[in-house]
């Protein structure tokens, strides 16, 4: 126990003259290697090939990681905000490295379950812990700035599918001679599926360690040079108080938030989901034939995911100066125009296709990012990642909405590869009415009411 | 205390993997988009 006892939290406090600004690379140390669960599709056709099971069956192991994300995330927040992040990233990273493992034993003895039980479930609580773990520490770090630094770790999640891709392509090519990384059909054999596990578990588990050990905690009453409590509890809906996990789910402002991300991640994913085949649809002429390949579909996956991660920095750092709420009302609202003109002019061009599913995708990650900015205005920092971790909950609930709506609409409209503009317009007007009732939640959210406010001993004392 | 060196190896880390995949993603998509 003595080794483990420097990743309590009394030995994290930094000492005066910390550079807050080590914190960030801390995070997303860990937020770039969680990220890697947005890029399983690299081999995806690998494994139905290997195991020679279903595209679904395959398909399983993502959806148990992000059902287990936001699962592990609600129930370990308060573990999380008790233990101190760096002790909870180092959960984090033995379950991650874990999880990838275990799967890499699946796979080499054809076991299909060890892999749900590796990556899925293992994993799973790998992302929902390491998602959560460094939050409520960089609202502590950047009380001046919230929006910018959960924007900067969150990015690292979009970021995290932007490394991984190319990196398990290029490592499957070094296990397998006969994989091409160019060629998005080439399949990987089990050794090189074995090798590629192995190789990410090893490899972010030391990336992981690095953000583990450079992580600190602000000691008690530490504020930013210059810092001004008065001028931050002067912005609307921002508060000094403190509400607790427990209490912050019994306020309707938590609940309203709850929607306001629902809706936001269901109509990002609408998009993310099905975004290769949407662009070769679109663009389907009468005689049956897309004018966009399917290697420029891919690429377009690529953009897209860069988009995603600007805009969980540049959203979420501009929330610090226009707000949380009126953030949201632009994601939401603009969101709404967005999908209304993709259903309508979106066939028209591809540049303007692309453009507005960037935008789309940009407030889909900003979303995501500016959210425990907003969930410390409202709730204050005392247990903001314990809350935050409750929150995640709707995107788990958005990640099997989201493509039901779409695909419950195209399975209606015909086959895929026969589909065209027209048979998404039901599914995209769906998402502006989600939009639209996002954006009636989002200006819902009055400040929460002072009965649910902690006292002041109780934050304190909890704090040491 | 002197942080230059960690702030600059800690930084330098994130640059580096997100240069990677930043720049693999936009050479994937030119040459998609141009071939």
């Amino acid at each position: 126990m003595g080794i483990l006892s420097v990743l309590d939290r009394e030995h994290t406090v930094a000492p005066p003259g910390y550079s807050r600004w080590l914190i960030p690379p801390a995070a997303l140390a860990v937020h770039l290697c969680i990220g890697q669960a947005y890029a399983t599709s690299v081999y995806k056709t690998s494994l139905v090939k290997h195991f020679d099971a279903s595209q679904t069956a395959v398909g399983v192991v993502f959806s148990i990681a992000i059902v287990m994300l936001g699962l592990s995330a609600a129930v370990g927040g308060t573990w999380v905000e008790r233990n101190g992040p760096r002790k909870a990233m180092f959960v984090a990273a033995c379950f991650w490295a874990t999880g990838f493992l275990v799967g890499a034993l699946g796979i080499g003895t054809g076991q299909l379950w060890l892999v749900y039980l590796g990556y899925g479930v293992i994993g799973g609580i790998g992302l929902g812990i390491g998602y959560i773990s460094p939050v409520s520490t960089l609202i502590k770090w950047f009380p001046d700035r919230p929006g910018l630094a959960t924007g900067l770790a969150i990015m690292g999640f979009g970021g995290g599918a932007l490394v991984a891709s190319p990196l398990s392509r290029q490592l499957l090519s070094l296990y397998d001679s006969g994989y091409d990384p160019d060629v998005s059909t080439s399949i990987a054999g089990g050794g090189a599926l074995v090798g590629l596990f192995v190789t990410l578990g090893i490899g972010y588990f030391a990336v992981m360690m690095f953000g583990v050990f450079s992580i600190r905690v602000p000691a008690d009453g530490w504020v930013p040079d210059g810092f001004d409590a008065a001028a931050v509890k002067a912005k609307p809906l921002v508060t000094t108080a403190n509400v607790s996990a427990a209490n912050a789910i019994r306020t309707p402002q938590f609940w309203l938030l709850w929607v306001v991300l629902f809706c936001n991640v269901t109509a990002g994913i609408g998009i993310l989901e099905q975004a290769s085949p949407m662009i070769q649809d679109f663009f389907r002429g009468p005689d049956g034939k897309s004018t966009v390949a399917v290697a420029a579909a891919a690429g377009f996956v690529g953009l897209l995911s860069i988009f995603n991660m600007a805009g969980r920095f540049g959203w979420s750092t501009t929330s610090d100066v226009i707000g949380r709420k009126p953030i949201y009302a632009v994601y939401l609202g603009v969101g709404i125009i967005a999908y209304f003109l993709l259903a309508t002019v979106g066939h028209t061009s591809t540049a303007v296709f692309v453009l507005l599913a960037a935008v789309i995708i940009s407030f889909y990650g900003g979303g995501f990012a500016t959210v425990p900015a907003y969930l410390r205005d409202l709730f204050g920092g005392y247990q903001v990642g314990a809350i935050h971790g409750r929150l995640l909950t709707a995107w788990s609930a958005a990640g099997i909405a989201g493509p039901l709506i779409v695909n419950g609409f195209l399975d209606r409209e015909g086959k895929p590869g026969t589909l065209t503009a027209d048979a998404y317009r039901p599914a995209l007007f769906t998402m502006v009415g989600v939009l639209t009732v996002g954006f009636v939640a989002n200006l819902l959210i009055r400040s929460v009411a002072d009965r649910f406010h902690e006292s002041s001993e109780t934050t304190v004392e909890a704090s040491r | 205390m002197n942080q230059t060196p960690r702030l600059v190896i800690s930084w330098l880390l994130v640059a580096v993997l997100l240069g990677y995949g930043v720049i693999e993603t936009l050479i994937t998509a030119v040459k998609i988009f141009t071939s």
